[in-house]
């Protein structure tokens, strides 16, 4: 699938996971994962609590460095650079006990989400020169933009932290949005939502991927990721177990046996 | 608008104050201002702490000093020079120290305020060790000393008001939304692309620079230095400034260096009891208002606010 010859526009695998490993003391966190995925798609890592779900993530968005294996984003290695240059190189991400920065208003949330998309700095800041004050009033523009994206418009000036805690969830996804991301790694986005808020959820993921952007997500919550995703990474114990499509995940046995099975 | 406000009233204080000796103290409100302000920068803001800043006021006022006594540079030409040490010196320090965070990076910071204060004392030939170094010259323009009584003042008070300036510039802007970013989440900071060791690194050397320039400020001021203005208790004087006026607010490094410059004057008359009485007082305001005195009085008003506007429009019985 991925020849290297057609690595131009649109590339056809836009994130590339080949044989990662990584362990931490003696534990072997994830074995020899692969995953490739297509960009405009939504995929999704599923598995029990303790699977590498999280690891796996953490290491495609730079916070851990693998200890084997190569990670291929858009065609080029990118195991071992540093989260915020991934983040210039357009993969954002959210957490799993959402990180929003509390003290500071939502609008002021989504600015910071756009911190690689602007470049103001010290001496622009105390300038206050006409370049900065248009950055500025663009990039509040599209703070306002993404905050009616994600239904939040109305709370623009709220302090994050006072929020309920289904609407950070959503926050945290414009957050992620404003860096203006190719790839979007969400990290268990539904837990912690009532059935309402799932399904907002899955609705706003479907208007994500409306706008081109690549959704990776880990998930518990298994009527949203059968649902909505194109492709079902299964991990069991830090490796692959299965992987496909909803419907073959599905009715694999393997998974049923190790997964499903072993919880219902 | 409120810096309009904030200007005319000092010049307003500086033109009704007539007597020296409360001049001398609003001065020296100002050069604490100026220490507060820019370790609120660093500590308030981007949650970084450092206790050993009186080291970066200290290379201020020796590096001027040195300047100018023994190798006869003028004042002016010694500030930009002065400024550019401190900017070295905060930066080479700052790329190892910010590795560091919490408790680690207040132990860090300490030891080199230590080491600075020793290089102070000790470096006697240039820096006329636990004698001190006389004979700074004063500033002036064109022959008009500007050191003494009202123009040492206002010109303090100038640069506390360009500081001000530049800090609420800086802190409404995106440089100061990444260091509050950094504060709440450094993780989270990280994952919108907010390269933090480095932000780190320059909020650093930008709070160094202000204290630099206090300390530039003092020396040509007082005329005389020694080591035991920039030693360890000066720094924890500055980290209390930013505590007891409010952590994360400009206006609460005025207000804590005010209250910590006066309070001492005022408590000469507790005699022996002085630093008790200062203590007790310190201690109550963190109890009573553990956010600072800004956010304290703040609340204070709101809640008095709201008391208000609930007993009018609640029915009376």
């Amino acid at each position: 699938m991925s020849d290297p010859s057609e690595k131009t526009p649109p590339p056809p695998v836009l994130l590339g996971v080949e044989s990662v490993s990584r362990s931490f003391g003696g534990i072997q966190a994830l074995w020899q994962v692969s995953l490739q995925v297509r960009p405009g798609t939504i995929h999704s890592v599923i598995g029990p609590n303790g699977a590498g779900k999280t690891t796996l993530f953490n290491v495609i968005t730079g916070a851990y460095k693998p200890d084997s294996g190569r990670i291929l984003y858009r065609g080029e290695e990118v195991q071992g650079r540093k989260v915020h240059e991934l983040v210039r190189l357009g993969m954002a991400r959210t957490f799993q006990n959402v990180e929003l920065f509390g003290s500071m208003s939502v609008l002021e949330n989504v600015l910071v989400g756009q911190h690689v998309r602007t470049r103001c700095g010290f001496l622009g800041a105390v300038g206050r020169w006409p370049w900065v004050k248009r950055e500025e009033a663009e990039a509040r523009r599209k703070g306002m933009e993404l905050l009616e994206f994600v239904g939040l418009e109305e709370f623009a000036s709220q302090r994050s932290e006072d929020l309920p805690f289904g609407w950070q969830r959503f926050l945290e996804i414009a957050r992620a949005l404003a860096t203006a991301p190719r790839l979007l790694l969400l990290d268990e986005p539904a837990s912690g939502l009532n059935a309402v808020e799932t399904e907002r959820l899955g609705d706003l993921l479907e208007r994500i991927r409306k706008e081109g952007i690549t959704l990776i997500l880990v998930e518990h919550d298994m009527s949203l990721t059968m649902g909505i995703s194109d492709a079902i990474l299964v991990l069991h114990q830090g490796k692959k177990l299965a992987e496909g499509t909803p419907r073959e995940i599905q009715s694999n046995d393997a998974v049923i046996a190790a997964y499903l099975g072993s919880e219902r | 608008m409120r810096q309009f406000t904030f200007a005319a009233a000092i010049l307003a204080l500086g033109l009704t104050v007539s007597q020296s000796y409360h001049l001398q103290l609003l001065t020296f409100i100002g050069i604490h201002t100026l220490l507060a302000l820019g370790l609120n920068m660093l500590m308030g803001y981007a949650g970084q702490i450092s206790l050993g800043h009186a080291a970066f006021y200290g290379l201020g006022a020796y590096g001027t000093g040195i300047l100018t006594v023994h190798w006869g540079f003028s004042p002016w030409a010694g500030l930009p020079l002065t400024l550019a040490l401190t900017f070295v010196v905060a930066f080479l320090v700052a790329l190892p120290m910010l590795k560091l965070s919490g408790y680690y990076l207040g132990m860090g910071t300490l030891g080199f305020g230590m080491i600075a204060f020793v290089v102070f004392r000790e470096w006697s030939s240039l820096t006329g060790g636990d004698s001190g170094l006389v004979g700074i010259p004063a500033l002036d323009v064109g022959g008009v000393s500007l050191s003494s009584g009202k123009a040492g003042y206002f010109l303090v008070w100038a640069c506390v008001l360009l500081a001000f300036f530049a800090c609420e510039r800086v802190v409404d802007s995106r440089v100061g939304r990444a260091l509050r970013a950094i504060h709440d989440s450094e993780r989270a900071a990280a994952a919108m692309g907010i390269d933090t060791s480095r932000l780190k690194v320059w909020v650093f050397v930008f709070s160094a620079l202000l204290a630099s320039l206090a300390g530039f400020l003092y020396a040509h001021l007082v005329t005389f230095i020694s080591p035991n203005s920039f030693d360890f208790l000066v720094s924890v004087r500055i980290v209390t400034m930013v505590v007891i006026g409010g952590m994360a607010s400009i206006w609460g490094s005025l207000l804590g260096a005010a209250v910590l410059t006066i309070l001492p004057e005022w408590l000469h008359v507790f005699t022996d009891y002085e630093m008790v009485v200062y203590g007790l007082i310190l201690m109550t305001i963190m109890i009573f208002l553990p956010q600072g005195l800004t956010r304290g009085i703040l609340d204070i008003h709101e809640r008095s606010k709201r008391k208000d506007t609930a007993a009018s429009s609640a029915p009376r019985s």
